[in-house]
C-alpha cells in the first residue's frame, strides 16, 4: 500500500497537482532538464492526438 | 472548445496573464475582469449565443451591482439567490420544463425556438449563490466591486469550474505574485490537461459514439460493457482535463483555485467517490443544499431523504433531461444505501480483499450510473435490458 501511496504522490508532481515531490523521490524529477522533457513528451502526445471531435463534456451542457 | 483553441491562450491567457502580472496592485482585479469580459464576448459570438450571448455579459454586472447591496442577515440576499435561480431556470430549463407541462398547441407557443445557454451559466450561478449566502451568513467580506467582477469573472474558471469561494479566492487575488514555480506548476498542468484531453478522452470517441439505439440493438452484447466503460473514461479525462487547465491557467495569474478530481475511480465506497470526484461541486451541495436540508443531524430517514433530495438536485443541475434526474436519483440511493450499510456494520477495519470488493463494486457502480448520464431515458433503459437480459 505505501508503494501505491508513494507512486499517486509522484504522478501527482509529474501531473501539477503539488508543487514538490515526496520524499524518496528520484533528485532528477526536481531537475528542470527533466520538466523540459516532460514538456516535450507532453507536447508531442498534443500534436499527435489534437484535431480530433473535441468539445468538452461540461462545458454548455 | 474554449481551452483547446490557439485562441484561449494567444488572445486571453497569455496577454491576461502578464498584463495582471506587470498592473500596480490595485489595477490587478480590473485587469482580470475586462480581459474575462473581452473573452466572454469572444467565445460568445464564436458559439455560445451568438449577440445576445455577448450581451449576457450584463449578468455579471448586474450581479456585481446587487451583490453590492448584501448585509448580513438582510432579504436582498435572498432575492440575489432568487434571481439567480430564476435566470438559470429561464436559460437551461425553459424548454425541458415547458415540454413537461404543455401539450399540443400550448406547448409550440411557449417553446422558446432560439433558446441557448450564456457561457458558463451552470458554474456562474453557483458563484452567485454561495456569495448571497456566505454574506447573508456573515461568512465573508464584501470586497471592492473590482474584486467581486473578478471573482465572477475570472475566465479560467468561469466557463465550467472548479467552483471557487469568495473568502478563499480574495486573499488569494490581493497577495497574487506568480513566480517561476506558478509558471512551471501551471504549464505543467496545463500540458497535461491537453493530453488527457486529446490522448485519452477524444479517443474513447470512437467507441463512445456507439452509445445510440441503433448501434445497441445490433451489437454483440458482450460489448456493451465495454462501450459504457469507455464513457466512464471519456468522461473521467475529458474533466479532469479540462480542470488541469482551469488550475493551471490560474496558477499563471499566481492564483492557486480548488482541485477537482483526487483520483476518484480507485476509491473503495461511494461516499469516497463522490469526495474525490467533482469536488469543488461536492462541496458546494454539502454546503448548500445538504446540510441546509438537516445533514447528518437528524433521524436516519431524514438522512437518507437529505442525500437523495442532493443527489436529485445534482442530477438536475447536470442537465435538462429527465435522464439526468434519474442519474442523480441512482447516486442518491447508492449514497443511502452506503449509509445503511455503514450503520448496519459498524466501522470494522479495512482489509484488502474488503477495499478490493470495496472499489470494484464502487467502480461497477458508478460506470452503470453513466448509462442515464450520456443517453436519453429509453436509450439508457433499451441499453441495461439488452446488456443484462440480451
Amino acid at each position: 500500500m505505501a508503494t501505491i501511496i508513494f507512486l499517486k504522490h509522484v504522478l501527482d508532481y509529474l501531473g501539477g497537482v503539488v508543487d514538490s515531490p515526496p520524499a524518496g523521490a528520484p533528485r532528477i524529477l526536481s531537475h528542470p532538464a527533466f520538466t523540459g522533457i516532460l514538456w516535450g513528451v507532453l507536447a508531442i502526445a498534443i500534436m499527435m492526438f489534437s484535431g480530433q471531435t473535441s468539445r468538452f463534456i461540461y462545458i454548455d451542457f | 472548445m474554449i481551452f483547446n483553441t490557439f485562441d484561449y491562450y494567444i488572445l486571453f491567457l497569455l496577454p491576461a496573464a502578464l498584463a495582471f502580472k506587470l498592473a500596480p496592485i490595485p489595477w490587478r482585479p480590473w485587469v482580470i475582469a475586462l480581459s474575462a469580459s473581452g473573452f466572454f464576448v469572444y467565445f460568445s459570438l464564436r458559439g455560445f449565443g451568438g449577440v445576445l450571448g455577448a450581451l449576457c455579459l450584463a449578468i455579471f454586472i448586474w450581479e456585481c451591482a446587487v451583490s453590492r447591496l448584501y448585509r448580513p442577515g438582510a432579504l436582498i440576499c435572498a432575492l440575489g439567490i432568487v434571481q439567480s435561480i430564476v435566470l438559470l431556470v429561464i436559460f437551461k430549463y425553459w424548454n425541458y420544463f415547458t415540454g413537461l407541462v404543455l401539450r399540443g398547441p400550448a406547448a409550440v407557443r411557449w417553446h422558446w425556438s432560439g433558446a441557448f445557454l450564456p457561457l458558463g451559466i451552470s458554474f456562474f450561478t453557483f458563484e452567485f449563490i454561495h456569495y448571497a449566502v456566505d454574506r447573508y451568513r456573515g461568512k465573508t467580506v464584501p470586497g471592492s466591486a473590482g474584486e467581486y467582477l473578478a471573482f465572477i469573472l475570472f475566465f479560467p474558471t468561469m466557463v465550467a469550474g472548479p467552483i471557487k469561494r469568495y473568502q478563499d479566492f480574495l486573499p488569494k487575488l490581493r497577495a497574487a505574485d506568480a513566480t517561476l514555480l506558478d509558471v512551471r506548476v501551471g504549464v505543467t498542468r496545463i500540458l497535461v490537461g491537453l493530453t488527457k484531453k486529446f490522448a485519452i478522452a477524444d479517443l474513447m470517441t470512437a467507441f463512445t459514439n456507439h452509445l445510440n439505439a441503433t448501434d445497441i440493438a445490433r451489437a454483440d452484447r458482450r460489448v456493451l460493457p465495454l462501450w459504457l466503460l469507455a464513457y466512464g473514461i471519456k468522461i473521467y479525462f475529458d474533466f479532469a482535463g479540462y480542470s488541469d487547465i482551469a488550475i493551471g491557467s490560474a496558477r499563471l495569474f499566481g492564483i492557486v483555485v480548488p482541485e477537482n478530481f483526487d483520483w476518484p475511480y480507485f476509491r473503495s465506497n461511494i461516499a469516497e467517490f463522490w469526495t474525490y470526484w467533482h469536488i469543488s461541486l461536492s462541496r458546494w451541495l454539502i454546503d448548500y443544499v445538504f446540510i441546509p436540508l438537516g445533514g447528518s443531524r437528524v433521524a436516519p430517514m431524514r438522512i437518507y431523504a437529505n442525500l437523495i433530495v442532493t443527489m436529485f438536485v445534482s442530477g438536475v443541475w447536470h442537465g435538462a433531461g429527465t435522464n439526468f434526474v434519474v442519474w442523480g436519483l441512482w447516486h442518491g440511493m447508492l449514497l443511502s444505501g452506503h449509509r445503511i450499510w455503514r450503520t448496519a456494520i459498524g466501522n470494522p477495519s479495512p482489509t484488502t480483499p474488503k477495499l478490493i470488493f470495496g472499489w470494484l463494486s464502487t467502480f461497477v457502480m458508478v460506470n452503470l450510473g453513466w448509462a442515464f448520464f450520456c443517453m436519453d431515458l429509453p436509450t439508457a433503459r433499451f441499453f441495461l435490458e439488452r446488456m443484462f437480459l440480451g
